[in-house]
């Protein structure tokens, strides 16, 4: 069994209680006395220049407080990266897609205030479209952005190690090209926020439905030019985010301008054709590969090209494009690797991180050709991907260090698992089988904007009357179940009780945390949570020790107890005092009672004050000195395999994935059950972007499919049974060995699904997604040739 | 999104609900479910003044199959159509159709006469209903009429339904000895789906091992409205059934049908599975008829 109290269980979560009674307080619940309602102008063209906007109409209406354009704004400049900040809050020259922010009202209802907005006047003049990336780069296309020309919005260029060179010693080599469709995370709650200045003070707070409070606070700051300590960030419950809700958005600045003007609070929504117009979602990615091989299976050399459909502005983009490169360094012994990766701006929304940020259309295209070539070399996928493994302690060409790596031991259980070998090449036509592996980092080693912080910071305050720890951190619980995972760390680190413990999250006056993006929190916030715990944790044992002159090595907290490791000293006259001060209390503690963490953390408040640790961790210095290693560098790796088995209906290409078994190494599982949510969410994602999703656009840059009847994701009768199979490591560099399992989970979904699917009809698509109309004629040309 | 505003009336009959109707006129929509009602006036396709809803009017919600002719009212829910233990025996093409529709939450508050008022060309509902030679009952304050759903829809969204007209029932014989029917929706996933192809066939025998005395063939999702397949009915009218000739009639279904590109897929993917969609009915029909004596 467990050598752990807490951990490494299947602890209920925290906000069960909260959120299965409906007691949850999202920002739809909220309302503060004097609201007002909020509303943006968006764009109805995709290119066009602004020659006048008219608000006085708005204004005029009843009911209307406040309208603002790029005029009471400003044109200060924003983004994800500073490197790209290429966004103000409202357009004033040109719109770039459509859905671009032109102005902002705040009336005393919703319904006035987008009348108002349909009382603008703005005078366009239509400019040429860019839908496409070979729009964008044809020879003398219009710019999007002045400073960008061709509308490259960046590029990167990379070799490590020689890769013609590889190719020379390589006995078979493959070029493919794989393409997949923008996506759009579909979480289940629109972003939405409440913005509250105050005039008399100068504060200003906003509640709002984001990943990152830390960098909205900052991009509030800055936008709005309001010292930074005067803004607070408030993050109540979310459903979800994917990445999407990772970066400040025009909506928060646009309800806190509009609560400078107003003095009152405002209250702002993205419908759910505003969560598509706004996009921030997966890129289209166009990958070429060229994968050369010895005749042993030994990877010898990757070339790669990509081209990322990029929208209007950077968002996340760099990272993208970095990403879409970097996470194919592992989790194979790849000696040589080449990368040309070039993102490009279109009049379409922009597009940002998503789940397995950068790395899941690429992932795709590679493990595609993998199986292509394991085939060809008449080696089993499985067997050929074994032979290429890395182990602990191996560092990849770009120099992505795998300080823990259960790549072998994923392998091995989905292997017994699914009974792979019984299967493999045994299956009737229709039906087939195939594997696919993958990895993600367990935290970005770099925060978004150049910095020595920490990337999370973590107090936890003892109660004075004794027994409880409260945790304050300032990250993001947005339906993953953080808070239920750093409670739990506190209560082991401490050697107290989860229910002893009491978390508060998400609140920038907390500290630092730079939320819940790149699969962060669990080893960032969690070290810092750990710290915080043992820093209080010390403290109660240096009390003890002065008081019951024991050496403090000597003691331990365990199960709210404390734990004397030589003979046990005489404590009486301590508990004495403490039932003195509790006459008449029913639950005083009994003669023969171990000593109690409760009557030692009141007998330390009496001694101390209040008892307050601290926690904090930032990333030791990692691996890569050349241009980009910031992105794909990480404290540690989580990895996963995952066998997938399908039928194929050939008359109608309709796809059944019938089951996944999935496994994925996390480090040491925190919570067992949420390491498993994450694992069925990532296949869930992963399905629908292999099967069925797709954001479409008609010709004038206009979302056609903006709502959840006509944009697919699964039901849950589209959803197959997932065998989900922990396997841990011990992460040198994760607390209590712990790493990721949010987004490197969903990497080997769409390729195993490709790969079973030609199993199933010997026929490679390398476009998604897998609709049964794609399938279908995929099927008729190959019966063709 | 935000409704428009409007106002909101239950009658509690029939007659008054005519009545209403009548004095209201164009600046009145009725409404039952809902479901595709509530999603327009969201999307402010249409803003009607007045709703008049007829899901309160009890003698619309019921199901009276005492009879030779199956009664349905047009409130009856698709989610009692997809339990009913009736319609299953004997109309069970109409509730394999009813479970193909929406999602649970949709079918509790949908209805059969929505599903049809409607009008669209790929709902669930009218493809059985049609091949079963189902009739619309039509009221107003002066009178009633019946109409063939052969006769019924008239282009996407429009119907035969005059504007002081209720749909109020659905009426079907109860099919001969000897007869079945199936039908199959293809879609991008299982559940809240837009049909890409729809397709019910009848067949009726007659005998256990007789010849084809009688078919029809419905395909959704490839003309304005749901559309017969003439030719391939008349090609399995006196033959024996057989894979065969199953495979015959769907080819000659792939004919008959006029789909166009559209945003779900492509006019040659739909014709190619109007021809498989064929076939497999018609084999579920021919399947049930062996054994429905």
């Amino acid at each position: 069994m467990s050598e752990y109290n807490v951990i490494n269980s299947r602890a209920s979560r925290i906000d069960t209680p909260d959120k299965s009674t409906g007691r949850a307080v999202f920002i739809d619940d909220m309302s503060m006395p004097g609201m007002l309602y909020g509303a943006l102008l968006q764009s109805p063209l995709a290119s066009a220049k602004i020659l006048s906007i008219d608000t006085s109409a708005a204004e005029n209406l009843p009911g209307v407080k406040a309208v603002v354009t790029a005029k009471e704004a400003g044109l200060v400049k924003y983004g994800v990266s500073p490197a790209r900040y290429d966004e103000t809050l409202f357009c004033h020259d040109k719109v770039r897609y459509v859905g671009d922010e032109i102005a902002a009202v705040a009336a005393t209802d919703l319904e006035t205030a987008m009348e108002a907005v349909s009382l603008i006047k703005v005078e366009y003049e239509e400019l040429p479209l860019l839908l496409t990336i070979d729009d964008a780069m044809a020879e003398g296309a219009p710019v999007l952005h002045e400073k960008y020309p061709g509308n490259v919005c960046a590029e990167v260029h990379q070799e490590f190690g020689d890769v013609e060179a590889g190719f020379k010693e390589s006995d078979l080599i493959k070029t493919q090209t794989f393409r997949n469709k923008r996506q759009d995370a579909a979480f289940i709650e629109p972003q939405g926020c409440l913005a509250r200045y105050d005039p008399s003070s100068g504060n200003l707070t906003l509640h709002s439905s984001t990943q990152v409070p830390h960098y909205v606070q900052r991009t509030l700051a800055m936008v709005l030019k309001l010292p930074v300590g005067k803004v607070r960030v408030v993050k109540p419950y979310v459903g979800a985010g994917f990445g999407i809700k990772a970066a400040a958005n025009p909506m928060e600045l646009s309800a806190c301008l509009l609560s400078m003007k107003t003095g009152k609070p405002v209250k702002m929504n993205y419908s759910r054709e505003q969560v598509f117009m706004f996009g921030r979602a997966r890129h289209q990615f166009t990958h070429t590969m060229t994968t050369g091989v010895k005749k042993d299976g030994t990877l010898m050399a990757l070339k790669h090209e990509c081209y990322l459909d990029g929208g209007a502005y950077s968002s996340f983009g760099i990272a993208t494009v970095y990403y879409a490169g970097s996470l194919l360094g592992g989790p194979y012994k790849l000696p040589n690797m080449k990368y040309d990766g070039y993102r490009i701006y279109t009049n379409k929304p922009a597009c940002g991180a998503q789940r397995g940020h950068g790395g899941v259309a690429a992932r795709a295209c590679w493990e595609q050709q993998l199986d292509i070539i394991s085939e060809e070399l008449g080696m089993d996928p499985l067997e050929f991907r074994l032979k290429n493994m890395m182990v602990t302690g191996d560092i990849t060409c770009n120099d992505l260090n795998m300080s823990s790596l259960g790549m072998r031991e994923c392998i091995d259980a989905i292997k017994e698992g699914a009974g792979w070998d019984a299967k493999k090449g045994r299956l009737p036509k229709g039906k087939g089988i195939g594997m696919a592996c993958g990895f993600f980092v367990s935290g970005a080693g770099y925060p978004i904007y150049r910095s020595d912080t920490y990337h999370g910071t973590v107090v936890i305050k003892l109660t004075e009357d004794g027994g409880t720890a409260l945790v304050y951190t300032a990250s993001a619980e947005i339906g993953q179940g953080s808070d239920t995972t750093f409670a739990m760390i506190a209560a082991e680190a401490l050697g107290i009780l989860l229910e002893n413990v009491r978390l508060e999250s998400g609140d920038t006056d907390f500290g630092v945390d730079l939320g819940a993006y790149s699969s962060r929190q669990t080893l960032m916030t969690g070290h810092a949570t750990k710290e915080a715990a043992e820093d209080v944790k010390r403290q109660v044992l240096e009390v003890l020790s002065e008081e019951l002159k024991i050496p403090a090595e000597d003691m331990d907290i365990k199960n709210a107890a404390i734990v004397f490791k030589k003979e046990k000293p005489d404590f009486s006259a301590m508990r004495t005092r403490y039932i003195k001060e509790h006459r008449g209390w029913s639950d005083n503690p009994a003669e023969d009672d171990e000593l109690s963490f409760r009557e030692a953390s009141r007998i330390a408040f009496l001694a101390r004050g209040s008892i307050v640790g601290t926690g904090k961790y930032k990333p030791h210095e990692l691996g890569g000195k050349f241009k980009g290693a910031a992105v794909g560098t990480s404290p540690a790796y989580g990895c996963s395999a995952q066998i997938v088995e399908v039928s194929v209906d050939e008359e109608t290409g309709k796809i059944l994935i019938e089951k996944v078994t999935d496994a994925h190494d996390c480090g040491r599982a925190i919570n067992r059950t949420s390491v498993e949510g994450q694992m069925e969410g990532s296949v869930s994602m992963g399905l629908g972007e292999a099967m069925y999703e797709e954001v479409k656009f008609d010709g004038k840059g206009r979302v056609i499919n903006s709502d959840l009847a006509e944009y697919k994701i699964p039901t849950s009768l589209d959803m197959p049974p997932v065998e989900p199979i922990i396997v841990e490591s011990n992460e040198p560099n994760g607390p209590f060995g712990a790493k990721e399992v949010g987004e490197g989970a969903i990497m080997p979904t769409i390729p195993a699904i490709l790969n079973a699917v030609y199993d199933a009809i010997g026929v490679r698509i390398r476009e998604l997604p897998l609709t049964p109309e794609r399938v279908y004629m995929s099927i008729r040309e190959k019966e063709k040739e | 999104m935000l409704l428009p505003k409007f106002d909101f009336h239950a009658p509690a009959t029939t007659e008054e609900a005519c009545q209403m109707l009548t004095e209201l006129g164009k600046n009145a929509k009725l409404i039952a479910g809902g479901t595709d009602l509530m999603v327009n006036m969201k999307h402010r396709l249409i803003s009607p003044e007045h709703l008049i809803s007829i899901s309160g009017i009890d003698e619309l919600t019921k199901l009276d199959s005492s009879d030779s002719v199956i009664k349905i009212g047009a409130c009856f829910t698709v989610a009692d159509l997809a339990e009913s233990e009736e319609i299953g025996k004997k109309l069970s093409a109409l509730r394999t159709g009813a479970r193909a529709l929406g999602s649970p939450l949709v079918r509790n508050l949908a209805t059969i006469g929505g599903n049809i008022g409607t009008a669209r060309p790929a709902a669930d509902i009218p493809p059985s209903l049609m091949v079963y030679g189902a009739k619309a009952v039509l009221k107003s304050s002066t009178g009633e009429r019946t109409v063939s759903l052969d006769k019924f829809f008239r282009g996407p969204g429009l119907t035969e339904i005059q504007a002081n007209e209720i749909l109020t029932e659905i009426q079907a014989e109860t099919p001969p000895p000897y007869a079945g029917a199936g039908y199959i929706n293809l879609g991008i996933r299982k559940a809240q789906d837009c049909n890409l192809v729809n397709v019910a066939s009848f067949v009726a025998l007659d005998g256990p091992d007789g010849i084809i005395k009688d078919a029809r063939i419905v395909m959704g999702c490839v003309g304005p409205i749901h559309l017969r397949a003439p030719s391939a009915e008349k090609l399995l009218i006196g033959e024996k059934p057989s894979e065969a000739i199953f495979a015959k009639a769907g080819a000659a279904a792939s004919g008959d049908c006029t789909p166009i590109d559209d945003f779900r897929g492509s006019a040659a993917y739909k014709k190619a599975m109007v021809e498989v969609l064929t076939r497999r009915t018609l084999g579920l029909a021919y399947d049930e008829a062996k054994y429905r004596g």
